[in-house]
């Protein structure tokens, strides 16, 4: 096995393979890690209901397996639940695996001991918008839904009574409802820079539904994926060309759509550029809430930004957010958590983004795809 | 007396220890005429400045904000002012975003023996600066 290979692999277990998606790899994959005592601990998605899981660390194999089945939560701050080099595989969507690695770069994770499981990902939806979504749109229960999916640019549920309900995603986007804003801008859907990069797309002919393709990408990724071969808990077979190329296309046609959105989200300010960030930010009430949530701030509890909370400064714009700004420049990965637990609806991450594209564009710099420095610490001093 | 009631812009001025201070200190000595519109704030390096600074002397109320230090080669830390370029960038980038007119924000390198070129860097800038008035972030009640 080599870095750069593609593979298609599904779990041995009858069990895990029905219950997991895809063919149950990656399920099989942490539970063959922590067996093998590869790992201490594995995050997992905890299901609450069929629109929620919250992540948990553990190092039970049941309940790495009992937590099977394609889950979409937010990205976490692994180094807060994590003491530091601490071995854990987790897997990730791409911007779980970019936040990871900002993590690392600011001393919070080790990579070292951090397998990344990398999961591709077209979007994830915001639980309580979906709820809404369904009562106003579908016209459903919430309770009684059974299962999601995307195909064909239609989002699928399915009811307890197992009738299906399809509505186009452009049409529900419209309307306000489908996948969060930020993530119907994102580009990044393959995690390259993850370990190993799982996921459905490319995967052909008997084997559809059936089988999970693989692209390896670091040591570490031959490290756990051969360590579930040789527990025998997984079996692959090598992919071939027509599903590369499919799931090339598929990344592709995500990423023209995403371009679209980017466009309508992130159009240019009409009129004052001040004005509209002094009206937008005028709602924060300083709970700091977004702080507390975003993967790649490492300043701790008191930091820069937190000594500007204040209303009673008189300033006429928040300065607590200016800080912010000038922080995440060269760091936002666009997770989209801020505008998620923002209790006033200040859409945030947009504001972010609005900052950080201009200079990550000036600096080539993507963050969260390598280990390369920040350019606001990254002095080269060999100048000409 | 038409000068005394012409608005005159508050300029916040960051000078480094080793060289841009002492800039300021040898045009006083050589009694090179600049405006009154600067109030200076020495930091051990223009490496020192911090983002926070500049976008702190906005909201309290300047009109424009100068950052300077030694000549690029020459910082007292040897790195410093490299550190402040990238910084700079930052802040430009961070200003033009925010809408704030591109002309309130300058970086400069002023040594300590160069005091007639730290009265034409203030001059220039005040001049600059009352063009495009008083800045939109100055506090209520702030002149």
């Amino acid at each position: 096995m080599e870095i750069g290979d593609c593979y298609i692999g599904w779990a041995t277990d009858e069990e895990i393979r029905s219950k997991g998606a895809s063919g149950g790899l990656v399920t099989a994959m942490l539970a063959a890690a922590l067996e093998k005592e590869l790992v201490e601990a594995v995050v997992v998605l905890k299901k609450l209901g069929e629109f929620e899981a919250i992540p948990i660390v553990t190092s039970d194999p049941e309940e790495v397996k009992a937590a099977a089945g394609s889950m979409h939560s937010v990205p976490i701050v692994l180094s807060r639940y994590l003491e530091y080099g601490t071995k854990v595989a987790l897997p990730a969507k791409p911007c779980d695996a970019r936040a990871t690695i900002e993590q690392a770069k600011r001393q919070q994770v080790n990579l070292d001991t951090t397998y990344i499981i990398g999961l591709n990902c077209g979007g994830t939806m915001h639980p309580a918008v979906t709820r809404k979504m369904l009562e106003t749109i579908y016209k459903l229960d919430p309770e009684e839904i059974a299962g999601e999916e995307i195909d064909k640019g239609k989002l699928i549920f399915e009811t307890k009574d197992g009738k299906e309900h399809a509505i186009k995603i452009d049409e529900l986007e419209e309307e306000g409802y489908g996948r969060r804003e930020s993530c119907q801008y994102c580009a990044i859907n393959i995690p390259r820079m993850a370990d190993l990069a799982c996921g459905n797309w490319g995967v052909i002919g008997d084997l559809a539904g059936k089988g999970t393709f693989v692209e390896v990408n670091t040591e570490k990724g031959i490290e756990i994926l051969q360590n579930a071969i040789d527990s025998g808990a997984v079996e692959i077979t090598p992919a071939d060309e027509k599903g590369k190329a499919i799931r090339e296309k598929v990344d592709s046609a995500m990423q023209k759509v995403a371009a679209s959105a980017h466009e309508k989200y992130l159009a240019p300010i009409e009129g004052s550029h001040l004005d509209y960030y002094m009206n937008t930010l005028s709602d924060c009430i300083n709970c700091g809430a977004c702080k507390t949530v975003c993967p790649v701030c490492a300043c701790g509890e008191a930091a820069k930004c937190t000594d500007f909370y204040s209303q009673a400064l008189g300033y006429k714009m928040s300065l607590f957010h200016l800080v912010r700004f000038v922080h995440l420049m060269d760091s936002c990965i666009g997770c989209g958590q801020c505008t998620d637990v923002c209790p006033v609806d200040i859409p945030l991450t947009h504001l972010y983004r609005r900052f950080a594209e201009p200079l990550q564009e000036e600096f080539d710099y993507t963050p969260g795809v390598d280990m390369r420095t920040p350019p606001f610490f990254g002095v080269d001093l060999i100048e000409d | 007396m038409a000068e005394d009631t012409e608005w005159q812009p508050k300029i916040v001025m960051f000078c480094c220890n080793w060289c841009s201070y002492g800039g300021a200190d040898s045009a006083g000595m050589g009694r090179f005429q600049q405006p009154p519109t600067v109030r200076v704030i020495r930091v051990m390096c223009s490496g020192r400045m911090d983002p926070v600074f500049i976008l702190n002397a906005f909201l309290e109320g300047a009109d424009g904000v100068i950052f300077s230090g030694c000549h690029i080669g020459d910082c007292h830390y040897v790195s410093g002012n490299y550190k402040a370029t990238i910084k700079y960038k930052f802040l430009k980038a961070m200003v033009n975003e925010l809408g704030l007119e591109d002309e309130r924000l300058k970086l400069d390198w002023i040594s300590a023996s160069e005091g007639e070129r730290y009265a034409n860097v203030v001059k220039e800038f005040t001049e600059q600066i009352k063009k495009v008035g008083p800045s939109p972030l100055k506090p209520e009640g702030v002149i």
